[in-house]
């Protein structure tokens, strides 16, 4: 993990590798498949129209079949 | 993932006139006594055509109100109640109400109780037996056609009073906690009823129901109007956007019913509520 994504104030020790944290790969490593791409494309679609809410995924047989969502809103 | 798209629809309250809207609403009632109490102020929504609205809320909470003035049975005591942007002066054949006891009438078999209703809008002959055989079939009925209604069961009398709602063809049904004294096991066929009436329909019949049951509501609507104790108001949305026919079991169906349930309580607890 580079150094530079750690917690500020967190210490690292020299010769020796943190592995509480798992590395966070950048998009570009994560080497996805195109349906693993459109699966993402339409999460994001969802998550930039809701404030507040749940978002479900439905996986059937290892591909995600479904997007379900509710929103909130707060009327008062 | 063809799915998802259709899964997700984005609201269509913006387009054009809204089917139903209820814009600062007030009710008041006169008890037996005398006394005036205030049942709903100043509330406000608007349903789509082809939307299903659940207005949920408290025992006493003017929903029933709210749905009387829309149902064009009572009077608001302030704003307006709207169908199609025209204000609602009284009952009308375009809006059937569901009651929470099925109002059918004793001395009519089950089929002349829906051809009474087809009979009221000036349907005729042949077309009336047709049409009060096809709603009773569309709600399981056919083998009971000609019997009264107390040699039904009670689910079975709701399921009429719906058929006889849908045989005229209404574009709005208002549903009073119509599945309010049924059975747990008759309700939930009912419930389920109910989702495959308004997947028929093509989204040209809108629903508004009111219940005080959580899980009714978010199973069966699309959008879940939260209100607060007596004088009812708004307090919160829910839009939920996940397939029909919905199961009690889903995910989605468990989280929101579980988020509501922890709404209502905390409105109960509040001090002045």
């Amino acid at each position: 993990m580079p150094a530079a994504r750690r917690e500020p104030g967190r210490r690292s020790i020299p010769g020796m590798t943190d592995t509480t944290e798992p590395a966070e790969p950048t998009l570009a490593e994560l080497d996805l498949s195109d349906e693993e791409r459109v699966v993402l494309a339409r999460v994001a679609e969802v998550l930039r129209r809701i404030n507040f809410g749940t978002v479900v995924l439905v996986v059937q047989d290892g591909k995600v079949v479904q997007i379900e969502m509710a929103e909130k809103f707060r009327l008062r | 993932m063809s799915d998802a798209t259709a899964t997700i629809t984005p609201p269509s309250r913006e387009a054009g006139i809204p089917k139903l809207s209820v814009d600062a609403l007030t009710v008041e009632r006169t008890l037996a006594n005398g006394e005036r109490i205030v049942a709903a102020r100043d509330v406000s929504f608007d349903i789509a055509t082809g939307e299903f609205v659940c207005l949920l809320g408290p025992s006493g909470c003017g929903k029933t109100s709210i749905l009387n003035v829309l149902a064009g049975l009572d009077r608001a005591s302030a704003g307006r109640a709207l169908l199609d942007g025209e204000p609602i002066e009284g009952p009308g054949p375009d809006r059937a109400v569901l009651f929470q006891d099925p109002a059918l009438f004793p001395w009519l078999s089950v089929r002349a109780n829906v051809e009474l209703a087809l009979e009221l809008i000036g349907v005729d002959g042949d077309e009336r037996l047709e049409r009060a055989r096809a709603a009773l079939a569309s709600v399981g009925l056919s083998d009971v056609l000609d019997a009264q209604p107390h040699e039904l069961s009670a689910g079975m009398r709701q399921r009429a009073a719906l058929a006889r709602a849908l045989a005229c063809d209404p574009s709005v049904v208002l549903g009073d906690e119509p599945f309010g004294v049924l059975d747990a096991q008759t309700r939930e066929l009912l419930q389920n009823e109910v989702q495959r009436v308004w997947m028929g329909s093509g989204g040209r019949t809108t629903f508004l129901f009111i219940s005080h049951n959580v899980r009714e509501a978010v199973l069966l609507a699309d959008r879940v109007l939260v209100m607060s104790a007596r004088p009812g108001r708004l307090l919160e949305e829910f839009r939920i956007h996940a397939p029909r026919p919905r199961d009690l079991d889903d995910v989605l169906v468990g989280r929101v019913v579980s988020e509501i349930h922890a709404l209502m309580l905390r409105e109960q607890e509040r001090p002045g509520a």
